[in-house]
């Protein structure tokens, strides 16, 4: 199995021995993850094994109990979320997180109160996803579950992200469609964005991801080549040893 | 792979010069220790004290080691306890206060129930 190489240069992300949790309830068990810069990683595990958690650690959310997470080779450990986004750290929540009784257009708008210029947002996003050009006056609630993500995409995007999270992208839509979003995560990924995208069920991710790594019950359990962890998959999701 | 190289350098300028204070579950544990180690240096200090004091003749000698000893150790004492308390109060009622949610959670869940089957009957 590759180990993820980070010998090069810093990861842009790196989480050491992270153990967190909500309250007295521990979740993440010392949990190591690295993202090299200029790679995808995909993270991926069933329901519950802490996929999310780990995501509020990295973006700043959740504070760990011990561990440290560090952000090219700097310890920023216990760093608010909103300074980690400013330097380019952008999250795309489980669920989407945009505003559906908005209009695509003023979803949008919602980036520029970071500084950007509506017009530079709004010129970038059409671009990437011509289908939001066409449905700028929409309510974004209106808009299939593809284009909901997409407009998620387009906002986290507006904010040059130089690490991205994704978590999910495929919660919720037709096979096609996830297939479509990452022929665009792809895209982003060759224009120098670094991502870690965490998904349940991985087909689609292995295709573009350059890294994978397990997580059952709050560890990682194994990293490696997205070819080298497909067959692990299996066996983690069902529980068995490997055939 | 990588078309801007430089957004991954301007990452790093960005992100080293920000200001990073230490973290808070990190800062608790150690003040946490800091109380026990007080208190555990403040009673070492005052029993050499009343060693001292006891072995003294002289009533100036035994004042001068009172002060040293004595009070300097009951104060490191009296800090290091109140250090100490006020840390690990701070967990256990983080501990309670989980309990006491997931304890209401089940009444509620349980009152629900209870209405619910009052209003469907009693078969
Ligand atoms: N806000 C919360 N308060 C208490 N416990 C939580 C909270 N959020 C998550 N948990 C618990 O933490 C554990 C891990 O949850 P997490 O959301 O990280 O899993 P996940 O891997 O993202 O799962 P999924 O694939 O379903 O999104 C679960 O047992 C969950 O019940
Ligand atoms: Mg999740």
């Amino acid at each position: 199995m590759t180990p993820i190489d980070t010998s090069a240069a810093p990861p842009l992300l790196e989480l050491s021995g992270v153990r967190a949790g909500y309250g007295s309830i521990e979740v993440l068990h010392g949990v190591n993850l690295a993202v090299p810069a200029g790679s995808v990683v995909a993270l991926l595990g069933p329901n519950g094994a802490g996929k999310t958690t780990t995501l509020g650690v990295a973006c700043g959310l959740i504070e760990p109990t011990a561990g440290k997470v560090l952000m090219a080779g700097r310890d920023v450990t216990g760093v608010a979320p909103e300074e980690l986004v400013r330097r380019g750290v952008v999250t795309i929540p489980e669920g989407r997180g945009i505003f559906p009784n908005l209009t695509v257009r003023e979803n949008l708008q919602m980036v520029t109160y970071g500084g950007a210029r509506l017009a530079d947002v709004e010129a970038t996003a059409y671009e990437r996803f011509p289908r939001l050009g066409e449905r700028r006056k929409q309510l974004a609630g209106t808009m299939s579950g593809g284009e909901q993500q997409m407009l998620a995409m387009a906002r986290g995007l507006a904010s040059n992200p130089a690490l991205l999270f994704l978590d999910e992208l495929s919660m919720g839509l037709a096979p096609l469609v996830v297939e479509e979003l990452y022929g665009i995560v792809a895209q982003i990924a060759r224009s120098g964005v670094s991502i870690l995208v965490i998904e349940q069920f991985a087909r689609t991710v292995l295709g573009v991801a350059d890294y994978a790594a397990i997580m059952l019950n709050g560890l990682v359990r194994s990293v490696g080549r997205p070819a080298d962890i497909e067959d692990e998959l299996s066996a983690a999701y069902l529980g068995g040893q490997k055939p | 792979m990588n078309e801007q190289p430089e957004r991954v350098e301007q990452f790093q300028a960005e992100i080293n010069s920000m200001k990073v204070k230490a973290s808070g579950a990190e800062n608790e544990s150690r003040l946490l220790i800091l109380g026990i180690v007080l208190a555990v240096a403040g009673l070492a200090l005052a029993i050499v004290g009343g060693v001292q004091v006891g072995g003294a003749a002289d009533a100036l000698d035994q004042q001068s080691f009172l002060a040293t000893g004595s009070f300097l150790g009951i104060a490191l004492i009296i800090a290091g306890a109140a250090l100490f308390v006020r840390y690990s109060l701070a967990r256990y009622l983080r501990f309670w206060l989980v309990r006491l949610v997931y304890e209401s959670r089940a009444n509620t869940d349980r009152i629900v129930e209870a209405i619910d089957r009052a209003a469907h009957g009693p078969e």
